[in-house]
């Protein structure tokens, strides 16, 4: 409403208006003018100061608010300027409330194509010799690796597993290739107090059994539950150790869509043992031998297998391997090994694990598939599926190996010996032929001349000729004993 | 009405228009900061993982809008340094609070912000079937955690919160009380429940769990110092008694009485009908039927006797649990089948047994349950 008509009056004072009156503003031009009518709209200057005053007084009022405000809620001053609308691009933002429905994670025959996480879990000991080939394997795993979750758990190392673990790690995670980086890496490190020994004998020696696999499945237990989250489908227990592997294992397997699945693992081994041996013995078919053998044991007692102690006369998935059998193929189990594990999340959600106690007379990877069965899960193994387990030497193989290796370098030996033998033999009848030969060539000189002497001394000249042939025959006997020493080499070897 | 030939006014603005304008946009500008961030001290921020794949029982730093998102990176956790002490609150130790809930209960959430250990400490899990019940449960939970997680006081959020929904078919439609402890039903429930409980443990526990606090979501009452009282006794597994308050007719008056009685010490009897049992049947306590003679810890409560007086038990129920987070470490979860011929909770307590973890109870610390 403008100033005129809200005065009321209808004259209009065209003329003495200082103000708009003419349609432009004359602001600078002051009229004294007694009798001009006032309207309301140019308030008087005591009015406008002290409004004017408000109005500074409200700014400041605001400006100490915000500060106040600011020091106050410590938020920076940068998410006042951008409105709180940035403050996440800054990454200010906590966010403390995570939702999760677990019926989207169940884990189906093609998890890569529906973005389905696996939980890769890895237990480590004192493992830095094996750690170059392990990550080998992973930068090849041709499973989306964002995709791929790792879990370490290192521990009781005496050597630098960790330090070459997170090295490795770091360089997977900052590489340039997109594709390589993979998802969440936990490298957890927790100490059971160790008491058994690492070495091959003595970690596969039948009574350090039940200890070792009750301290192995702790392990496992604590890695998993580290490590396992409300947005995995899928875990893959792998061991470090496997040499050959397809990088297409984790579709491989996936594929079947089973909860718990295993190929079979053999190892190497070197010529004279045979060229290959099956490996891990943990995966069979319950039998009614070994049934009946675990109704003899006590409460705490642990049934292991491969061992003469225990004859169960299970069937075992590494026996039945075909190498031109269909890789496809599958065969219930009952125990599994954990070499390599391929569950569904779910399995483990439900409570399944690795039993450090003894569940129904089994322990660790073995009571992890009993305790599957017992919840109904499938459990499986591949039989024609076959990964390779490094070739650690035993014992009795070392000391085999040694022994030849000392066989063989007595032979080398025996063998340079006689070579040298030989030689000196050959140089110092090498000699004497040469001293023979000039013998021969005197002596036939002489007898020249004593021919020309006298033809009729031909006894002399018979017994020169007679003493020739018998330095040759001595000479070939020589010959002969290396021939003969060479040809028992070769059969040795 | 014709305007008179008047001048053609450009209106000046007010000053006071301007003072209300510049009080409104502190209004806006307070509200847009205060709602979109709830602001946390530097010590929580600090302590917040650096990306979304990350253990539950931290929050995380929300992802940056824009760019690439970066690999996440390598984080080491060592367990050994995580200690499980009888004084959590001086060492500052992690408790992982978890709930299965299929009702949501106001006076529980009261209850939850009333506890005086530092909720900065303190992750809440929470697990929900996937029914009408179920999620209308969901619903009213997210509204009270929106309240308190972001407009409350920063003392009274929690460090975190996972709310986990179920994979598989509740057993059951009804919750209704009759129905639910009918014996033939009980099977069938408690091993749900047990599935339940081990998806929201197995879930969530992470690297930094000191301490498992199981909470039944009708448990509407307990003192404000629970967990550091249990975790005084400095045991594996620890059970106060849960008792119910309820209008007593006859007194004409509000009484309590036991209600918990899955806290137990096994008896002879109990032992000798498990062995006549089929391997897949389970004792149950609590039913006329099966006099297991078991003595429970519910009847153990006397009102002299001293609050922290400890008993062996061999049977434990879930409405109140502090667990050492070693203990569901080393394996010990809640059976969702017959294990020694016991089921979920008392089935745990046999397991963390065989594992060597000996649960105790507390027959004279009490917690309430809801009275439906």
């Amino acid at each position: 409403m403008l100033p005129f008509t809200s005065s009321g009056s209808k004259v209009t004072p065209r003329h003495h208006v200082s103000g708009y009156s003419n349609g432009y503003p004359r602001g600078s031009t002051f009229d004294i003018s007694p009798h001009r009518f006032q309207p309301r709209g140019t308030a008087s200057a005591y009015r406008s100061r002290r409004t004017q005053s408000f109005v500074r007084l409200a700014a400041v009022a605001a400006v100490l608010f915000l500060l106040i405000l600011l020091s106050w809620s410590g938020s920076s001053a940068l998410s006042i300027f951008s409105l709180g609308l940035l403050a996440h691009d800054q990454g200010f933002q906590l966010e403390t409330t995570r939702y999760y429905d677990l019926s989207n994670v169940q884990g189906t025959a093609r998890g890569w194509e529906r973005e389905e996480r696996i939980l890769l879990c890895v237990p480590l000991r004192d493992a830095e010799a094996h750690l170059p080939m392990f990550f080998s394997h992973l930068r090849n795993f041709t499973y989306p690796h964002h995709l791929i979750d790792v879990a370490f758990l290192v521990s009781d190392s005496k050597d630098r597993t960790l330090e070459v673990l997170v090295e490795k790690m770091e360089e997977i995670q900052a590489s340039e290739d997109d594709k390589m980086p993979f998802g969440e890496i936990s490298i957890i490190e927790k100490d059971f107090g160790q008491v058994v020994n690492q070495d091959v004998e003595s970690r596969h020696g039948f009574a350090a059994q039940a200890g070792r696999r009750k301290l192995m499945a702790r392990a496992r237990n604590w890695l998993l539950s580290a490590a396992l989250r409300p947005y995995h489908s899928w875990v893959y227990w792998r061991d470090v150790d496997v040499e050959t592997a397809p990088f297409t294992i984790l579709e491989d397997l996936m594929r079947h869509n089973k909860d718990v699945i295993v190929p079979n693992v053999w190892r190497p081994l070197p010529e004279w043992l045979g060229g290959e041996q099956p490996y891990d013995l943990n995966s069979w078919q319950e039998s009614e031998t070994a049934l009946a053998l675990a109704d003899t044991l006590d409460e705490d007692a642990v049934i292991v297998e491969g061992y003469a102690e225990y004859a169960t006369w299970r069937p075992h998935l590494a026996y039945l391997r075909d190498p031109y059998g269909d890789p496809d193929m599958e065969m219930e189990l009952d125990g599994v090994g954990g070499v390599s594990i391929l569950a569904k999340a779910k399995v483990f959600r439900y409570g399944v694990h690795f039993p450090a106690f003894s569940f129904e007379k089994h322990a660790e990877t073995e009571g992890f598939g009993k305790m599957a069965r017992r919840m109904e899960f499938s459990v499986v193994g591949l039989p024609h599926y076959t990964i390779w387990h490094t070739y650690e030497p035993s014992v009795d193989d070392i000391k085999h190996m040694e022994q030849m290796e000392r066989e063989k370098l007595a032979q080398e030996q025996a063998e340079k010996e006689k070579a040298e033998k030989a030689m000196k033999l050959k140089e110092s009848f090498g000699d004497a032929t040469g001293q023979w030969e000039k013998d021969k060539s005197d002596m036939q000189h002489i007898a020249l001349e004593e021919k020309k002497e006298t033809a009729a001394e031909a006894g002399a000249k018979n017994k020169a000729a007679a003493g020739e042939a018998e330095g040759e025959a001595e000479d070939k006997t020589g010959d002969k004993v290396i021939a003969g020493k060479d040809g028992e080499k070769d059969r040795k070897t | 009405m014709a305007r008179p030939m008047g001048p053609v006014r450009l209106k000046k603005t007010s000053p006071a228009t301007l003072a209300v304008g510049a009080a409104l946009c502190i209004f806006i500008l307070y509200f847009l900061i205060g709602s979109s961030s709830p602001d946390f001290s530097a010590s929580r921020k600090a302590t917040a993982a650096a990306h979304h794949l990350s253990p539950p029982t931290s929050p995380f730093r929300r992802s940056t809008g824009g760019g690439k998102p970066k690999p996440p990176p390598v984080a080491r956790y060592n367990l050994n340094n995580v200690t499980i002490t009888p004084d959590p609150l001086e060492n500052r130790e992690n408790i992982l609070l978890l709930t299965p809930m299929a009702r949501f209960y106001p006076e529980y959430w009261d209850n939850l912000l009333r506890l005086s250990y530092p909720h900065e400490l303190i992750t809440l899990g929470f697990i929900l079937p996937k029914t009408k019940e179920g999620n209308t449960a969901t619903t009213e939970l997210q509204k009270r955690i929106t309240k308190t997680q972001k407009y409350g006081p920063e003392k009274d959020r929690f460090k975190s919160i996972i709310i986990l929904r179920e994979d598989f078919e509740p057993p059951l439609s009804s919750q209704d009380e009759s129905e639910r402890h009918k014996m033939h039903n009980q099977k069938i429930r408690r091993a749900a429940m047990a599935k339940s409980r081990n998806s929201l443990l197995f879930s969530t526990l992470g690297p930094s769990t000191s301490w498992v606090f199981w909470l039944d979501a009708d448990v509407v009452e307990t003192p404000p110092s629970i967990i550091q009282d249990l975790a005084r006794h400095d045991k594996p597994v620890v059970a106060p008694n849960c008792f119910q308050r309820y209008w007593n007719a006859e007194k004409k008056e509000m009484d309590e009485r036991p209600y918990d009685f899955n806290n137990w010490q096994d008896s002879p009897n109990a032992q000798e009908l498990a062995k006549q049992m089929g391997p897949d049947d389970i004792l149950l306590e609590g039913y006329a039927e099966m006099a297991t003679f078991r003595s429970l810890m519910a009847y153990m409560h006397r009102d002299d006797g001293h609050r922290h007086e400890e008993v062996p038990l061999d049977g434990v129920g879930g409405a109140a649990l502090l667990v050492k987070a070693d203990v569901h470490r080393d394996g010990a979860m809640f059976p969702a089948f017959p294990f020694y011929h016991l089921i979920e909770t008392e089935g745990f307590a046999k397991m963390a047994k065989r594992l060597g973890w000996q649960p105790v109870g507390l027959p004279n610390y009490k917690v309430y349950h809801y009275n439906e």
